[in-house]
């Protein structure tokens, strides 16, 4: 497994080579130089702040629609969220729910527990997206088209689930859909909190990571209780290969940890403790950082940065 | 749930009637003792003369205290001398958890070896120039913990798997906005991603103790939000109460994490909202390094 530092080496090239293809001399000249800080910084370079916050604002946009039409059926638009250019809070692009439209998508919660938990992260997802259309002002991008139907489907298909999935269609698959979104936003603010560079974006980024881990480990820790009280239903299994999809699509296969056990030395010598994986961390026990190009091709479902899976027609901003 | 919810609005309106009430404000603790909060002053900034390494050691120093917690509730017994350097200071009580099931187990020892490797991964950051670990007390601080929050004159955390979550919840919450805090006081960016990174793992770890909480029950939840006021009352507010629809702790407007001083830290694991106070609580004789008195 990656160390931290040759993950930020990994991110470092990863990013770099992406830039020389766009920006070309420039970003060669940087690499050059050798050192890891030059190349990191050229990697940056050419991206404002605005530009990582409204990168972060299509991924707010997505968690947001996702958890507004579980708990309520309705779009963001049909909520009364803005999501249009600028402070113009209309015209944002098309949400694709499921053919029964966006009112079945509210999710038949059994469980009261989980039904209270997916109002926190509804509301909390909508004020991220407030927020920083709040920040942005006149530089906000709309709303993307997002996609939470073939792009479930085509996900499960990829990670060996199934040839359908439906995250709107009980408690548990609800909190699968959230495991989609929850452990990628955490590693996608990791990388922006070391690239945006206004004192107030580099305590907020860090601030809304928290709060993207905060409810990581909620869903994480709800499913594998899920998971031990009903074996035979294989719900860990199921995240872990989600985890798999993430990683694999991100081209590292090593940057997030599903839900399974684990042996642990603790104080003693041997590896003799069996232990849980509700941190999705590296050997060093932090968390992972994923550059804007890896969580694209994620949530792209490829690397081809022509849009597809929950963005089928890309984002909206530089950084897409 | 009714209890729950009359809890928490009052200990919503005491945090808004602390975070409101400024510097003048004497504050007496709630419940059983009698002790007398002073009068807290605003926090002041961390003098500029601190360097990145006082940092990562004020940070060395509750990843001692998050990982002796977890390892005496996993096996019994806390650092391993290797881990805690030459000449640690010694720890007082903490006793392995009578688990009742598999999966308290699970999450206790991934806490605990997540929490050593922290401590692993700072010392090796620092070098020659980690501080040992502290003297760090377990018995002593829960019993003034419960004492100040109103819990009752002593509280045991190790005395079951819901009592270990509760003494989780004490620091996890603590720990994510330290992490946030000192990350920006760093003058090189060498480790300004990892310590956001520790941050967030924190925060995971966070999630999940409220989590559990929750599942514990209305009684665990009423002991969870009682140390949240108190933590509030000690360390500058910035407290989220528990409740099914609040598990992350963030700001009510924007949903973004909190964060803390170090001095605020410090006034919250010494169990004091004193200046110029060199130890106290989870630390009797102080935490070892630059960071260690609060401000006056």
């Amino acid at each position: 497994m990656a160390t931290t530092e040759t993950q930020i080496l990994d991110e470092v090239i990863a990013s770099s080579r992406r830039r020389i293809m766009t920006m070309g001399g420039t970003a060669l000249a940087g690499l050059l130089l050798g050192s890891a800080a030059k190349a990191e910084a050229q990697a940056q370079a050419g991206f404002t702040d605005n530009d990582y916050l409204n990168f972060a604002l299509n991924l707010e946009y997505l968690e947001a629609e996702y958890y507004t039409l579980a708990t309520t059926g309705k779009t963001l638009a049909q909520a009364g969220i803005g999501v249009g250019p600028g402070t113009t809070a209309t015209g944002g692009g098309t949400v694709t729910v499921k053919p029964t439209g966006a009112a079945s998508c509210k999710v038949p919660f059994a469980m009261p527990n989980v039904a209270s938990y997916a109002s926190e992260l509804a509301t909390e997802e909508q004020k991220h997206v407030t927020y920083l259309r709040g920040v942005l002002g006149g530089a906000t991008v709309a709303e993307p088209d997002i996609d939470l139907f073939n792009s479930f489907n085509a996900a499960a298909a990829a990670a060996g689930i199934g040839p359908a999935f439906d995250p709107f269609a009980d408690d548990v698959a609800f909190l699968l859909g959230s495991y989609i979104f929850e452990d990628v936003g955490v590693t996608a603010y990791h990388s922006l909190a070391s690239f945006v560079t206004s004192a107030s974006n580099r305590s907020a980024v860090p601030g809304i990571l928290a709060v993207e881990a905060y409810h990581a480990g909620l869903v994480r820790t709800v499913l594998w209780g899920l998971d031990r009280a009903t074996p035979a239903a294989g719900i860990a299994a199921t995240a872990t290969k989600i985890t798999d999809l993430r990683t694999k699509l991100d081209g590292t296969n090593n940057d997030d940890v599903g839900l399974q056990t684990v042996q642990v030395g603790l104080n003693t010598g041997g590896a003799n403790f069996t232990a849980s994986t509700i941190l999705n961390a590296g050997t060093e026990a932090i968390i992972f950082s994923r550059v804007p190009d890896r969580v694209i091709a994620i949530v792209y479902g490829n690397s081809n940065r022509v849009g597809g899976g929950f963005y089928p027609s890309r984002m909206n901003g530089l950084i897409r | 749930m009714r209890n729950v919810d009359d809890l928490i609005s009052k200990a919503l309106s005491r945090r808004n009637f602390l975070l409101g009430a400024g510097s003048a404000a004497t504050l007496t603790a709630v419940g059983c003792g009698g002790s007398t909060f002073q009068p807290q002053t605003t926090p002041d900034n961390p003098p500029v003369t601190f360097t990145d390494n006082d940092y990562l050691n004020f940070a060395l120093n509750l990843e001692y205290l998050e990982a002796s917690y977890y390892l005496m509730a996993a096996t019994g017994s806390g650092l391993p001398s290797a881990d805690a350097g030459s000449g640690a200071g010694s720890l007082t009580g903490g006793a392995q958890v009578t688990f009742t099931s598999q999966i308290q187990q699970e999450y206790t020892y991934e806490l605990a070896q997540n929490e050593l490797t922290h401590v692993r991964y700072l010392r090796n950051a620092l070098g020659s120039a980690a501080v040992s670990a502290p003297a760090i007390d377990l018995v002593n601080s829960f019993n003034a913990a419960a004492m100040a929050a109103g819990i009752g004159s002593s509280f045991n955390p190790f005395a079951s798997f819901d009592n270990f979550l509760v003494g989780a919840f004490v620091f996890e919450d603590v720990g994510v906005t330290a992490y946030a805090g000192a990350a920006p006081l760093l003058s090189a960016k060498t480790y300004y991603g990892p310590l956001i990174g520790i941050q967030g793992s924190e925060a995971y770890h966070a999630g999940e103790i409220r989590t559990l909480i929750l599942q514990a029950g209305s009684t665990y939840v009423d002991y969870a939000n009682k140390i949240s006021a108190t933590r509030a009352s000690l360390g500058g507010g910035n407290e989220t109460m528990l409740s099914a629809t609040s598990v992350a702790a963030a700001d009510s407007t924007n949903a973004i994490g909190f964060s803390r001083t170090p001095n605020q830290v410090l006034q919250i694991v010494y169990l004091s909202p004193n200046g110029n106070l060199p130890s106290g609580g989870f630390f009797p004789n102080g935490m070892n390094g630059n960071i260690k008195v609060t401000t006056a």
